[in-house]
This record gives structure tokens, sequence and C-alpha cells, in this order.
């Protein structure tokens, strides 16, 4: 019998130690790992100690217990049933549940000012703020040259004043205009080979930030979807179905970027719109 | 401060090694190049530069790209079709300086970027929103398309730093003063030697590759102590 | 000695108000089941003790506001840097408040282990038939429970404001959006507008330290009263029927090995907190919609989804001339239609095996093969999509295109579990009918008796009428004492 008793003496001693070691490194300024430590010491003390106890000072059984029948007896179900059931004129009892069920829809409504600001989505969710004419600036609000687009860099872009906006970042890149092929209609909508496109996957809205220049492909870090930016960032492979939607770019008298118009398809991922 | 101090000094250490490269310790450090260049270079990249069906021109690369090439041991490749990955550098510090210097004459192209101390914060605002989509905030690299990767920043110096950002090599996206100046180049690189000591602050980092290996430990150390535990203090038989 | 006397006088002067003794007298001698898997639950129940308690520490430093603060910390690359407030408060928590980093992390993990252990609990209630009659309301229960504290678990993760949750935030919006019909209205009525806006870190933060842990909490309550009531299933053994429960009593010394498991559990929490990190959000950096960083993953829990969405073709489709976009089949058509399977178990178990009894003893895993496989099935499958979710990080390691990878995976995931389930299947049938026989003691013949590879004369009797049928009652004799109130059995 003192053999298990010194073991669980000495495993609640281990907590003392624990605690002495957290107290101690807090003191000092140790604010993680022996602070951390010291804690665990403790609790495994504590464990250790509660288990053996319960292992060998404790009763070990096996008991056994008598189930009652999960069921009440059937008189008590009736009574039951009878209490329930008492009789009340008809037009009350559908009067109330009317007037539940009108108060409840009332209070519905107010749900609607979860919606805090901003148009409706349809509206919100369809453009982005740029226009025609607003100048691409970087993350740092200067404005992004034409010339600053050399071949295989690449310039996340913004529209001037709208730094902050979730939806407007665009990728800015240039490629070799002989080997462009864009969709009929985007012939004027690049600068000498400057093209640019929504930084929005159109799967699941991530960053496409990852740019492969010798392969001219934009890929995305969360769903690895691949756009190949010479076919106007065409999706080649991954859960990506659409193109990243490309902004029209025009250059104003300083050789600036300049938008053209806003993208021509809602960016990021896709939503319940008619197309 | 005083790691600011350390990484100042790794900072100017390396700005000199490579500003020895411009300005010659030897009398010709072309010549001594050209011969290295000659036993370890001129199969694949031809004898004066001129590039072959195994191996690029050289002639315009320039002392930045020769210098990142060789002192990330990327080149010489071990064997032809290799992938160009980090190595052990095949030269010496003297030799890759050499073989800078020789590839360097033989035409017009970048030099190597003198890195000084920059802002830690531009620093970490450009890596995180231009470098990490591939480099991975926690510096451990990442997964491009077709089995090409973006390779880990840890062991990478601050020179090499600017010299890849310069120059993009392999998959990766070059960056010209005009989109990231060199004072922003300096903060990139301050910020990337200053967090790797930081990489490990709350325990061990488990490679920097976030969730993944996080559910793991949470499985085998977390759970899996615990079922042990229990297996430990209950019944085994049904 | 003093401490038994002050227990004595606060007992009985409890006892002369609420007249308690006989109830709790009755509550110590509730009979637990010996059997460790009984104790998964536990795990999840002291994880979620262990959140509370170092989530409130967490919440009296965090600032869940979007505001735009000027970082002052000690965090070096942060100082004078713009971010919100909930980032500026979580590196402070991770560098400046003494222990902050430790109980953050104490916190993340005993998340990780909390879900771990709900899932594992889970499948032990599964296999063994634990949900059948009349159990259903717990079944019910601990599905919701599971889904509350996956929602919590996602929400907690995105409050930092860093880089990799708020990714995982436009994945989460993204997916709403996809909804035909509703999804932008459900995505807006979440976010409070367009994403990221600056509503959705406090109405997470609401959400996190009030209303789901209250639900949680509230059926985890719900969850152990039932199981009170109904007492606990027990499996097969001598002596054990539907009539009784065998095992330990609840005091003394059930207690003391839980007291034990709530310790344990916290140590190992404290042990991982403070030896290994977990989500450095000053590495990954405050949120700016058009930055990522890589690899992008959800905490292991939400994989499987992720797992669904990177394995997932790229099929969008038109619906009435409107869009309904990729992300919404895998996103959300197949999770809600594996949740509701999940819900509907209980009902579905009873169609395929015709059972209606009442059962107080447990299924062996071997008792119901063709259980034994659907949900071998659809674990296999659940795992392999969690592993899939991290399909970038293991085509790098292999050095394979990613592109190629996922159409092996996708292949993987579609007949791996098939074979797993149909493995299951031989495996619990060639068990049947040998109790004492364990799957590393097993013969050859016994597979090949089910593979029908042997004479007819050597295979089991084509399904049985229950599992039960083929143990013969034990007789009274051999059952152990039958008390109510607790002396001991045997000697």
């Amino acid at each position: 019998m003192k053999r298990p008793e010194r073991g669980i003496a000495a495993a609640f001693g281990v907590t003392v130690l624990g605690a002495v070691m957290a107290a101690a490194s807090y003191v000092a300024g140790a604010d993680r790992l022996l602070l951390g430590l010291g804690f665990a010491l403790g609790f495994a003390g504590l464990a250790a100690g509660f288990v053996l106890w319960a292992a060998t000072l404790l009763p070990q059984g096996p008991y056994v217990e008598e189930r009652e029948p999960m069921v009440s007896p059937p008189g008590e179900r009736e009574a039951l049933e009878a209490e329930y059931d008492r009789p009340a004129g008809r037009l009350p009892r559908r009067m109330l549940a009317l007037a539940l069920g009108t108060f409840g829809l009332a209070g519905v409504f107010p749900v609607r000012s979860l919606i805090v600001h901003g148009p409706s989505p349809s509206v919100a969710l369809a453009t982005t703020a740029w226009r025609d004419g607003v100048r691409l600036v970087d993350q740092d609000g200067r404005p992004v040259r034409a010339a600053d687009v050399t071949p295989g860099t690449m310039v996340t872009a913004f529209p001037e004043g709208h730094l902050d906006t979730g939806d407007s970042a665009a990728v800015v890149l240039r490629v070799d205009p002989a080997k462009l092929r864009l969709p009929a209609g985007r012939e004027r909508w690049t600068v000498d080979g400057v093209v640019a496109f929504s930084k929005l996957c159109t799967h699941a809205g991530c960053p496409v930030g990852q740019y492969v220049a010798p392969a001219q492909q934009l890929v995305c870090p969360c769903h690895q979807s691949v756009f190949d930016v010479l076919r106007g960032a065409e999706p080649m492979s991954g859960p990506a179905a659409r193109s990243l939607p490309q902004l029209p770019l025009r250059l104003d008298g300083d050789g600036v970027l300049v938008a053209a118009g806003d993208f021509p398809e809602p960016v990021g991922a896709g939503y319940w719109r008619p197309m | 401060m005083r790691r600011a101090l350390a990484i100042l000094g790794c900072t100017l250490a390396v700005a000199g090694a490579s500003g020895a490269a411009a300005a010659p310790p030897t009398p010709a450090p072309e010549t001594r190049g050209r011969a290295l260049y000659g036993q370890s270079c001129a199969t694949c990249h031809g004898q004066n530069g001129e590039g072959s069906p195994r191996g690029p021109n050289l002639e315009n690369s320039g002392a930045a790209a020769a210098d990142f090439q060789l002192s990330t041991g990327r080149m010489p490749l071990p064997h032809p079709g290799a992938a160009s990955e980090r190595r052990q550098p095949a030269f010496g510090p003297r030799d890759i300086d050499a073989l800078t210097a020789y590839i360097a004459s033989l035409g017009h192209g970048p030099a190597i970027p003198v890195v000084s101390r920059g802002d830690l914060q531009e620093g970490r605002e450009i890596f995180v929103s231009t470098c990490a989509a591939c480099h991975s905030g926690s510096l451990a690299g990442g997964t491009l398309s077709s089995g090409q990767a973006a390779p880990p920043l840890l062991a990478s110096t601050p020179t090499q730093i600017a010299e890849a950002i310069r120059l993009g090599p392999g998959a990766m996206p070059s960056f010209p003063r005009g989109v990231i100046s060199d004072a922003q180049v300096n903060a990139i690189a301050t910020y990337v030697t200053s967090l790797r000591p930081q990489l490990d602050h709350g325990g061990a980092p488990l490679g920097g590759f976030g969730p993944v290996p996080e559910g793991a430990v949470a499985w085998v150390f977390g759970l899996g102590l615990l079922a042990l535990f229990i297996r430990l203090i209950g019944k085994r038989a049904p | 000695m003093i401490a038994r006397m002050i227990a004595r006088a606060g007992l009985r002067w409890m006892d002369r108000r609420l007249r308690a003794a006989a109830l709790t007298r009755e509550a110590l001698a509730k009979v637990f089941p010996d059997h460790w898997s009984f104790m998964l639950g536990e795990i999840a129940l002291y994880s979620f003790v262990t959140l509370v308690l170092t989530g409130v520490f967490l919440s009296l430093f965090f600032d869940p506001s979007t505001a735009e603060t000027i970082y002052g910390g000690s965090y070096g690359p942060l100082r004078g840097s713009s971010v919100s407030a909930a980032y500026a408060s979580a590196i402070e928590l991770s560098f400046d408040i003494r222990g902050g980093l430790l109980f953050r992390q104490v916190h993340h993990w005993s998340a990780l282990i909390f879900l771990a252990a709900i899932a594992i609990h889970a499948c032990r209630i599964f296999f063994t038939g634990a949900f059948r009659t009349p159990r259903e309301i717990n079944w019910l229960v601990g599905v919701t429970l599971l889904l509350t504290s996956l929602a919590n678990g996602f929400i907690g993760y995105s409050l930092l404001d860093d880089l990799l949750s708020g990714s995982g935030l436009r994945i989460g919006y993204s997916t709403f959006l996809s909804i035909p019909i509703v999804g932008t209205w459900v995505a807006y009525l979440v976010f409070g507008g367009e994403f990221p806006g600056d509503r959705v870190i406090p109405r997470f933060f609401s959400l996190h330290i009030l209303l789901l842990p209250a639900l949680i909490a509230g059926l985890i309550g719900a969850h152990m009263a039932i199981l009170v009531r109904q007492k606990h299933s027990q499996f097969p053994g001598p002596g054990r029927n539907d009539h009784n429960v065998v095992g330990s009593k609840m005091w003394p010394t059930y207690a003391f090995r839980s007291l034990g498991l709530l310790s344990a559990v916290l140590a190992v929490s404290f042990g991982l907190g403070a030896l290994v990190q977990v989500n450095p959000v000053w590495v990954w950096g405050p949120f700016s919609p058009s930055a990522g960083t890589t690899p992008a993953q959800p905490d292991w829990f939400l994989g499987w989804v992720e797992g669904l969405l990177r394995l997932f073709p790229a099929v969008e489709f038109r619906v009435l001339g409107y869009l309904v976009p990729s992300p919404f089949l895998p996103g959300v058509a197949l999770p809600v239609l594996m949740v509701v399977a999940l819900y509907a178990w209980p009902w579905l178990d009873r169609l395929v095996t015709g059972d209606r009894e009442r059962h107080q003893v447990l299924d062996r895993v071997r008792d119901r093969p063709g259980r034994t496989a659907a949900g071998v099935w659809a674990v296999s499958l659940v795992v392999l999509l969690t592993f899939a979710a991290s399909d970038d990080l293991v085509a790098r390691g292999l050095s394979v295109p990613v592109q190629d990878y996922v159409v092996a995976l996708r292949v993987v995931v579609l007949v791996v579990p098939v074979i797993c389930g149909a493995v299951a299947y031989v495996l619990a049938r060639a068990l049947r009918g040998h109790p004492g026989s364990r799957l590393t003691t097993m013969e050859p013949r016994q597979i090949a008796g089910v593979l029908g590879l042997r004479r007819p004369e050597a295979r089991r009797p084509p399904a049985p009428p229950g599992p039960r049928a083929e143990r013969p009652a034990v007789p009274s004799e051999d059952a152990p004492d039958v008390v109510d109130s607790g002396s001991r059995h045997g000697g």
C-alpha cells in the first residue's frame, strides 16, 4: 500500500515543480517556452497523480447499474396527452397561430440591416472603381508609366484614389504584341504589348499573385488555377472556369497608363447573374 | 539594436565582397576567370560565352547574373539537364569573383547590385504584397505551375536577393528600378534577413508550411498522445 | 482534516436548502463503462474547457476592429505600420504581452485537438452503432456540435485579420456568393456588404466568443444530460446486457480518472503551445485584398472542403440563363449533401439493416459489415480530401506538376475509398462470428471463407437477424452482482 501512495505523492510533487517553474519563468520574463513547459509539467503531474490514485487506491469494480426502461408507462403518457389536449375555442387558437406567424415574419425585416452599406449586391459586384481616364497607380499611389512595365516584370495597379478597394487590383504585364491572341474586339485595349487583367481569381477570388514570366502564365496560389496571359488570361488548368477580366488601357500625355473603362465583366468569384 | 548592427554588418560584408568583384583584388581576375570558365562553363556556354545548344549565350548576361548563378550554386549544373536549384557553390568566393569578372568583360550586362541597409517596415510591406505569393510569407518558397517552384529564401544573401529581384532568374519576374527602387530592394533584403531569426518565435516553425503540418502535429502529438493516454487508463477488451 | 470538515458543513448547508443528498448520491453512483474509447468524447469536452480558459484570457487583449491603427509594439518589421486594430492586437499578444503568445498558441492547438477529438469520437459512435435507438437525439446533437465547432474554428482563425486567414475568408465569401439565387444576399448579410468590408471582424468576434460558444456549451450540456438520462451504452461482454451498465462508478474512481484526463489534455495543449509554433501571423503579414501568400490552406478541419475545391473540375453552368459558378458544387452542394447524410445516418442505417430494435449494447465493428464498409468508405474519402488540400505542398515535394498531381488525386479520391470500403467489408465478414479473433490474429481461411474460395459449409449463414442473436444470453449466475448504490463486486 505504501508504494502507490509514494508514486502519487511524487506526481503531485512534479506539479509543485511545474508551478514553481511557471511562476519563476513568468517573473524572469520568459514568456513562452519555460512558462508553457512549467504549466505543461504541472498539468502532467496532476494527470499522473489522479490516474495513479484512481488505479491504485480507489475501488475498481466492476459495478453494475440497472437501467430503467426509457419509456413512460402508458397511463402516464395518456395523462400528459390529455393535459395538452385541453379543449379551447377554434377561433382563438387560429388567431394565435396567425398572430405568431405574422409577428415572426415582421421580425425578419430587421435582418436586412445586417447589410450595412452600399448599393444592392447585383450593382456593387458588377462594377469596380475603374472608369475611363482613371490613372493606374502602384500600391504607394505612384502613377504607373508604360515604360516602367518592362518585359518580364509584374506590376499590381490600382485606380488612382481607390487604393483600398477590395476588387480593383489589376496585374499589369508587358508581352510581345506579336504573340498576343486576345479575343476579338480587344485589339485597342493594350498599349504596345502592355496588358492589364483583374488580379482576382475567377474561381474563389484569391489574388492571382504568381507570375511565371517565361511561360506567360498567371497562377493562383490558393487553388492553383493557371491563366494564359497571351490568350487573354484564359484558364488553362485548375478549378477556375472563366478568364480574368481584362482592363482596357490607354496612354495619357505623360506616358502614364490610364484605364479606358471598367472591366467588361464582374471581377473575382462568380455569382448568380445573367450570362 | 544588436541584431540590427549584426544585419548591417552582414550586409556590408556582402556588399564589400561584391564590391571586390568590381575592384579586382588580384592583377588580372579576368585571366583567372577565363581559365576557370574554360574548365567548367565552356562545354555548354561556348568558348567565349557565345552559347550552344546546351546552354544560353552569356555575352550580355553581366556580372549580376553570373554572381547569382555561381554564388547560389545553381551553376555549374552537376550534370546536363539537372534542375536549376540552390546547391553548395562549386567555387569559392575568389573563383566566383574571377569568373564573374570574366563574364562581365564579355559584354554589357547589369553589374552586381550594391545592397545596404533599408527600411524594415517598407521591406515588410513590399515583401508581403509582391514576393509572398510565390516565396511565402514564411520564406519557405512555393509551388508554381508545371512542376516549377519558387525557392525558399532561407539562405539567400542580401546581394543574391537584390540580383534575383533585378534579373528574374528562372520562372521569376524581374523588377526594374521603375517598379522596385534601389531603396526598396535594400528594404526587402533587410526585411528578409531580419525575419529569419524571428521565424521560430513561438516554437518549432514546422518549415513555415502553415496549417498542413500544424494539423498533422495536432493529430499525432495532440490527439495521438491523448489517445495513448486514455488507452493506458481505460480497459482494452470490449 | 479541516478541509473535510468544511466540505461536510458545506454539504449540510446546501442540503438544508436543496435536499440534494439523495440526488447527489445517485449521481455519484452513475456507472461509466471502462473501455478506453468512451473517453474520446471527454477529450473533446476538456479541450473545450481549455479553449474557454485560454479564450477568456485572449479576449481581454484582442481588439476586434478593422480601424486603422499604428502598431507601436516590439515587433520591428511592423513598428510604425498602419494596420487594423485586430491585427495589431494579435501581434501585441504575440510579442508584447507576457504569456500572450503561449495562450494564443495553446488556444489554437486545443482548437485543433478539439475538432480532432470530436471527429474520432463520432467515428467511434458510428462504427459501434451507438447512434441507434434510443440514442438518435444525441447523434443529432453531436453532429450539430461538430458543425458548430467547425464554424467556430474557422471564424476564430479568421479573426486575426492576417493575410493567410484573409484568403480563407475570401474563399468563404466566394463560396457563399456561388449559391444560386440567394448567394449574393447571403454573402452580404454575413459580411455586411462587399468583401472585405469593416463589419465582418467585429461580427465574427461576437459569434466566436459569445453566440457559438454559448451554443456549444448548451449543446454539450444537452449531450451530457441525455447521456446521463439514457445511461451509457456498453460493449458486449460477460454480464453485460440491455438492462444494465457495467463499469466504474462516477465517484470516486471515474472522477479521478477523468480529472487525470482533464489534466492530460491541458498538459498536452500547453506542451504544444510551449514547443511548437502555430499560426505565426507576424510572418503572414496583415490582410490586403490584393496580396496573397503560399502555401494557403485552412486549418485541418476544413481541409476536406478545401480538397473538394481543389480537385473539382472547372465546372460552371447556366440555369435559366444565370451563372452557377464553379465553387458551388464542391463548396456548397457536396458538403451540404455530406452533412445531410451524416444527420440522417441513424435512419439510413435502419433502412439498410432493417434493425428497429432498442439497443443498449454496442455492435463490435465487425458485427455490421455493411455499416463498417460505408463508414470506412466515408472516412477514407474525407481523409483523402483533407490530404488533397495540401496538393501544392506534396506536388512540390515530389517535383511533379501540380496539375498532373490533381488529376491523379481525382482518381485516387474516387477509387481508393471504394477499395478501403470493400476491404473493410471483407475483413468485418471474416471476423464476424469469431469473437476471439482479432485483425492481427486472424487466419487466412477466414478471409477465404468470405470471398467464397472455400466450400460452402465454412461460410457463415448469410445475414443473421442481429448480432445479439449470435451471442447466447449470459446466464444470470455469471453476471456480476446487481447493486444499486454501490457495494463492490467480487473481491
